[in-house]
């Protein structure tokens, strides 16, 4: 299953309608992207979801990190 | 005040008309999220129950609770259509009753179902993407419970978004100016996971004392004890060490991961805007615990001004930054800090001295919220109610003076979701002295301030009854 967001083939299935089936949950493995498969088609369809929300490698390597991951604290420092 | 918990509350708005039932089966998305923003864009607009989810049994949501100022003066106990300003007084009045220690109880509903396998988040809460472009489903108005890794004593409530990412992980968004930020800080220099517990569904007071911006060793639930007029009941976490409100419908146990960054958002946040996409900090849920009656998902619809976001953060961002100035400056009479999230915030004060509007604004950047959010400051004599906007452009407009009453802070701490600072985070901070200048100042040239006429009360009252009211 290809993502909508990032166009990657990471998608899978992790949950579904706990009464009747009628929708299925999918995630990205790749970037974290959730759906349903009853959203509009504009956001399950990787071909129509917007442009100026994809992912793509360069926009995910280059991405804020908030908050920034501190140093190590050294062994007997407060 | 108090209610016990959020059913309570809801039997409460629902008594006052101000709750309504959607009866009919409604999709996760679009249609709750559309419902909520609509019900936050009608005047006194009611909380709603959605009482058939597709997909879900007995899984109900409920959505702008806290959306109206008609909700909020139930909560407060007042006739439902007190003014704005006078809701204000009433909960400065009740917030200085802080603090109130909270009550610890061994038995709550919240226990009847202790999960610790097979975590599933989005089995127990029907989730649903709250706009169209989120990264995925959100918990947007739950309350985070965490604790500073160094002073087990010093426990902090917020509410922070919670992306869904998988059946047990949650995005979590930690802006530094946050105390969670601070507490993950310590955690991480220490490389070990920071236990959390997040509760669903809570009694309005605990959700309002979580949205305000207390000094970082304030507690929250002391602050939810003072608004309710009684302690706070809180109950002990199964598996973390942390207490958590003992009303809520549901808590989820787990801890943040140590020195972990994945791709969160984006989300449409209260500028009216959507955040970045960011890589942020992840929660793993190792336990749940929660009521077997149909659980209530009580949830937030965030987006552009106004929205249920504006009426539950608004006020209460008002009342922590006058009570904070207020310590620092007794002439402080009244703050307005309800747009953006603060961005734009009005103080309304008597001068001490030449120039002290100046010296106010500074003393607002030095309060915790400050720090970042207040960037269109706005500061006005007490004659001047902050709250009705069109004194504020009137005190703008005739005691302004542009050459020497206005002061930028370029480069300074900004949001990182205000769409305006370049690069995020970083903004220009405008002070605007809008009060009377006091000796040694110049005085405004022939300055001779028109005063109604002091017999117009009297005829309000007669004209009103003349048109029946």
């Amino acid at each position: 299953m290809f993502c909508p967001r990032c166009d990657q083939d990471e998608g899978i299935k992790f949950f579904e309608a706990p009464k009747d089936g009628s929708w299925e949950l999918y995630r990205c493995q790749h970037c974290d992207f959730v759906w349903r498969n009853t959203e509009k088609e504009e956001i399950r369809n990787r071909h129509l979801y917007p442009p100026e929300f994809k992912l793509n490698e360069d926009q995910i390597t280059k991405m804020t990190v908030k908050p920034m991951i501190p140093p190590l604290r050294k062994p007997g420092k407060q | 005040m108090p209610y016990k918990d959020l059913r309570d509350f809801l039997e409460k708005l629902e008594s006052e008309g101000q709750l309504l039932r959607v009866q009919k089966e409604v999709l996760p998305e679009p249609d709750i999220g559309a419902a909520a923003y609509a019900a936050g864009q009608i005047p006194s607009g009611p909380a709603v129950l959605f009482e058939k989810i597709r997909g879900y049994d007995r899984k109900k949501v409920v959505m702008n609770v806290h959306g109206s100022w008609r909700n909020y003066a139930l909560m407060l106990d007042l006739p439902m259509d007190t003014p704005l300003r006078q809701l204000f007084h009433e909960l400065v009045k009740k917030s200085d009753r802080f603090p109130v220690s909270p009550k610890v109880v061994d038995r709550a509903p919240l226990k009847e179902a202790i999960l610790t396998k097979n975590i599933n988040i989005s089995e127990v809460l029907p989730v649903f993407r709250v706009n169209d472009y989120d990264g995925g489903p959100y918990l947007s108005k739950a309350v985070v419970v965490s604790k500073d890794p160094e002073d087990s004593k010093n426990q902090n409530l917020g509410i922070y978004r919670l992306q869904v990412k998988d059946k047990d992980r949650l995005g979590i968004q930690t802006s530094p100016q946050h105390d969670i930020a601070v507490n993950l800080r310590k955690a991480e220099e220490l490389n070990q996971p920071l236990p959390v517990a997040i509760a669903v569904g809570n009694d309005p007071a605990i959700t309002l004392a979580a949205g305000m911006p207390l000094q970082y060793d304030e507690d929250e639930y002391e602050m939810a004890g003072a608004l309710r007029g009684e302690p706070a009941e809180i109950i002990r976490a199964e598996t973390v060490d942390l207490m958590v409100p003992a009303g809520a419908e549901v808590v989820l146990e787990g801890e943040i991961v140590p020195r972990k960054r994945t791709i969160e958002g984006p989300f449409g946040e209260y500028p009216g805007f959507y955040s970045p996409t960011m890589k942020q900090a992840e929660i793993k849920i190792k336990a749940i615990t929660l009521r077997k009656d149909p659980i209530i998902f009580e949830n937030l619809y965030i987006g552009k001004p106004w929205s249920e976001h504006d009426y539950l953060i608004g006020p209460m961002t008002s009342v922590t930054l006058y009570r904070q100035l207020k310590a620092m400056a007794p002439e402080v009479v009244s703050v307005n800090a309800m747009y953006c999230h603060g961005y734009g915030t009005i103080v309304s004060t008597k001068s001490r001295i030449a120039g002290y509007a100046k010296i106010i604004a500074a003393k607002l950047l030095a309060t915790p919220h400050g720090l970042v959010y207040p960037k269109f400051i706005v500061i006005v004599d007490e004659d001047i109610d902050p709250f009705n906007l069109n004194e504020v452009m009137w005190a703008l407009l005739t005691r302004f003076r542009p050459d020497r009453d206005l002061i930028l802070i370029p480069n300074a701490p900004g949001s990182t979701l205000d769409p305006t600072g370049y690069p995020r985070g970083l903004v220009t901070r405008m002070i605007l002295d809008a009060t009377k200048p006091v000796p040694p100042d110049l005085p405004l040239e022939g300055l001779s301030l028109l005063i109604p006429p002091k017999e117009a009360p009297e005829w309000v009252e007669l004209l009103n009854l003349m048109i029946g009211k």
